[in-house]
């Protein structure tokens, strides 16, 4: 008996521990101060850093594209590692999701075994450039007299702090609206709603004449409150939207950003024109393919998989990305995911790995990149190329998506912060609060507010 | 030299102890320390214990409505789990108990759930739960937004969770109900017995160590249901699936507070041992050998 319950135990034990234990990953590596010193040598030695021969080297790549994108990916490794005349070998590893292979990185550091490229999404910006590993693009940039009026500006501001690069774009998105072309043409509809107000204006006439089941399936997702925040031209944060300083507070509150965004999303709620889909980026998109939405927001990256789900059951038409009220001025910022370049304390290593981004954001693997995937050519001389022009003319709904990020300017880049993915989350729950019918608009906005605002403190202090 | 030899008898058999100790270290005592250790700091972003905060994660898990409600979910998610795992394996695995045509078919069937990743069955159920092109609405002409109603999220994870663990009870269930001498059951006929009265007087008391075997398993792996949460709901629609476990993870890999996730693992330890601990207790009274 007694034998049974000691056995009981340890399997109990085992099963508790196992859980959190493999993942606390302690063992004091680089306190934040020996980070900062390096980061300053980095700079320091940017210079020399290209002097080094790349040639012969082996660097090795994480990335977070599964499926077609994927593919496009080892497509374009597989070129490099075939044309380039330097003998480079890029190895390609898919490291999961972007939350994987952030938290792959963070745990690689440690024992400092990581990659020497590795893709990281837009919301860990922030905590790139804080931990000191990295060596920003502009070093490299400025040691190789690189023309960077090539890249895309309001793509690149996104990834610019102090007017410095520190990643390289490689994969960018923005979110459009995509809308039933045939429903609205049904409903007689031939102004596309601008705003969430507009939208609401328009909805009736499209379930009642344009047979929709509702007017739009609006997704739970934090990038799009954050959308709705740059298109207000408010910041989500104080300290220059997280740019000049690192944040300390949320801002959506104090200027009322998101009070206004959650009134008008309720009212289309309440109103019964958008009902709650679900969380997530791509909630919406299942209702919109088979026909029963006559709207839905979504990244310009879904393009090709909503064409291919609608499979020209409908007419699928894109436009801006609405805005919260008729008078909003700000823009679109990007999403996705950019290039960053390590510190392995390797010049040729790192002169290898520039070569391959180089590679990368050239315009003819832009192109390529462009029309395989979705996402944004980063090249401004990508729309030049014929892949590209093809591509536009086979699919014109990209038009909109280039012209919408044109029309936006590097001050509505949106928020860099530490705790971004947190932070998403805790927008995205209270918003389902609220639509559950749990507290209202102000409430919410409270809450978000303090959530966010514990963990930005505690973060902080724990991370000076 | 009989010293020697005594010396050396004793402390044999504790050098066959030491590889299986030494996995046991490194596997599970060291984690389970490292977890309680970190359960009194707070962590910065890379997981390194930075600031100690005593007990302090304890109680701001005890002062916080989120941590209250992952453990209402929990307790709520993992009664429907065990009942219902339970129940369908040992109803299986009594139709199945009887010879008849196809058998093999129907137990392969029962039996297939356990072979399914939780994480497949979760994105399958997504499919056929949709709201707009999912079959169950489709099937009962129902216009429910399954998972995105916190009435039903619970439930409908639950319920899952509830069939895969089903294949791996039904499976002990038959080995047991194998057991189970037949003669005893020609007896009762003979006496007199119906059908409810052998199951209740014959079958149920044969198959009590099995029972009880399954249940204190089915607990413990209900208690760690994470897959189907993770793809099916992400601890939504608010918080109303955030099971323990999930929050757990939430906590450690996705806000980077290794304290406030080892202190919640602590917990659900101790939770999962005093379950245990009592059910062992029952053990004695209830469980025929």
């Amino acid at each position: 008996m007694k034998n049974k319950v000691i056995a009981a135990l340890l399997s109990v034990a085992m099963v508790a521990t196992t859980m959190v234990g493999c993942g606390s990953s302690t063992g004091a590596a680089e306190t934040t101060e020996d980070a900062a010193e390096e980061d300053a040598a980095a700079t320091e030695a940017a210079e020399e850093t290209l002097s080094a021969d790349a040639s012969g080297q082996t660097i090795t790549f994480w990335h977070s594209m599964g499926g077609v994108n994927g593919e496009a990916i080892d497509t374009l490794v597989n070129k490099f590692n075939e044309e380039n005349e330097l003998g480079i070998t890029v190895q390609a590893e898919y490291q999961g999701e972007y939350d994987d292979s952030i938290n792959k990185l963070k745990s690689a550091q440690l024992g400092n075994m990581g990659a020497d490229l590795v893709q990281i999404y837009d919301i860990g910006t922030r905590f790139m450039i804080d931990s000191g590993w990295v060596v920003p693009m502009q070093d490299l940039i400025d040691a190789d007299g690189y023309d960077i009026t090539q890249i895309e500006p309001n793509i690149a501001a996104y990834y610019t702090v102090d007017n410095e690069l520190y990643s390289m774009p490689f994969n960018s998105s923005t979110p459009i609206l995509y809308y039933n072309k045939t429903m609205f043409d049904a409903a007689g509809i031939t102004e596309v709603p601008t705003s969430l107000p507009g939208i609401a204006e328009v909805a009736d006439d499209l379930v009642s004449k344009g047979g929709a089941g509702e007017a739009i399936s609006l997704g739970i997702y934090g990038w799009f409150f954050e959308q709705f925040t740059c298109k207000q031209g408010a910041s989500y944060v104080d300290q220059g939207n997280g740019r000049e300083a690192a944040a300390t507070a949320v801002e959506f509150d104090t200027n009322g950003s998101a009070l206004n965004t959650l009134t008008e999303w309720k009212a289309l709620y309440d109103a019964g024109y958008a009902p709650n889909v679900g969380r997530g980026g791509d909630s919406g998109l299942t209702d919109f393919s088979s026909g029963k939405s006559a709207m839905t927001l979504g990244s310009t990256a879904s393009l090709k998989q909503i064409l291919q789900d609608v499979n020209g059951s409908f007419e699928v038409g894109t436009a801006y990305f609405p805005s919260v009220t008729a008078e909003d001025k700000g823009g679109v910022s990007i999403g996705g995911a950019s290039l960053w370049a390590l510190e392995n304390g390797d010049d040729a290593k790192k002169a290898a790995t520039w070569e391959f981004i180089k590679f990368l954001v050239s315009p003819e693997s832009q192109a390529y990149w462009n029309a395989q995937t979705g996402y944004f050519p980063v090249t401004t001389a990508a729309y030049d190329e014929q892949v590209f022009k093809d591509n536009v003319a086979q699919y014109p709904q990209f038009q909109t998506a280039i012209d919408q990020l044109h029309d936006s300017a590097p001050e509505y880049a949106g928020a860099l912060l530490s705790v971004f993915p947190e932070a998403r989350s805790i927008v995205e729950t209270e918003i389902e609060n609220m639509l559950n019918g749990k507290q209202s608009a102000e409430e919410a906005v409270d809450k978000m507010a303090s959530d966010i605002n514990n963990s930005i403190e505690e973060y902080n202090l724990l991370n000076e | 030299m009989n010293n020697k030899i005594g010396a050396k008898k004793r402390i044999e058999p504790y050098m066959y102890l030491v590889p299986c100790l030494l996995i046991f270290g490194v596997f599970l005592f060291y984690p389970f320390f490292k977890t309680i250790y970190l359960s009194l700091y707070k962590t910065n972003k890379l997981g390194e214990a930075k600031l100690f905060v005593g007990l302090g994660n304890y109680t701001d898990l005890l002062q916080s409505s989120s941590f209250w409600n992952s453990m209402m979910v929990t307790a709520i998610f993992v009664l429907i789990v065990v009942v219902g795992s339970m129940l369908l394996g040992l109803i299986a695995a009594l139709l199945c108990n009887k010879a008849f045509p196809g058998i093999r078919f129907f137990s392969t069937a029962y039996a297939l759930p356990m072979a399914i990743a939780s994480s497949s069955a979760a994105m399958v159920f997504q499919i056929m739960l949709d709201p707009s092109v999912g079959i169950v609405n489709k099937i009962l002409h129902l216009d429910i937004n399954w998972i995105n109603d916190p009435k039903y999220a619970l439930i409908c994870v639950a319920v899952l969770t509830a069939w895969l663990n089903s294949g791996i009870n039904f499976l002990y269930f038959s080995a047991g109900l194998g057991n189970i001498d037949e003669s005893i059951y020609e007896r009762a006929s003979v006496d007199g017995a119906n059908s409810v009265q052998k199951f209740f007087s014959l079958t149920l008391p044969g198959l009590s160590p099995i029972l009880f075997y399954t249940l204190v398993v089915n607990i413990i792996q209900a208690f760690q249901s994470f897959g189907q949460v993770k793809i099916l709901t992400e601890g939504g629609p608010g918080e109303s699936t955030n099971l323990i476990v999930y929050s757990i993870y939430r906590d450690a890999f996705f806000n980077y507070r290794f304290g406030s996730a080892a202190a919640q693992s602590v917990i659900l330890f101790a939770i999962i041992m005093v379950l245990t601990l009592v059910m062992f207790k029952i053990e004695k009274r209830g469980v025929k050998y």
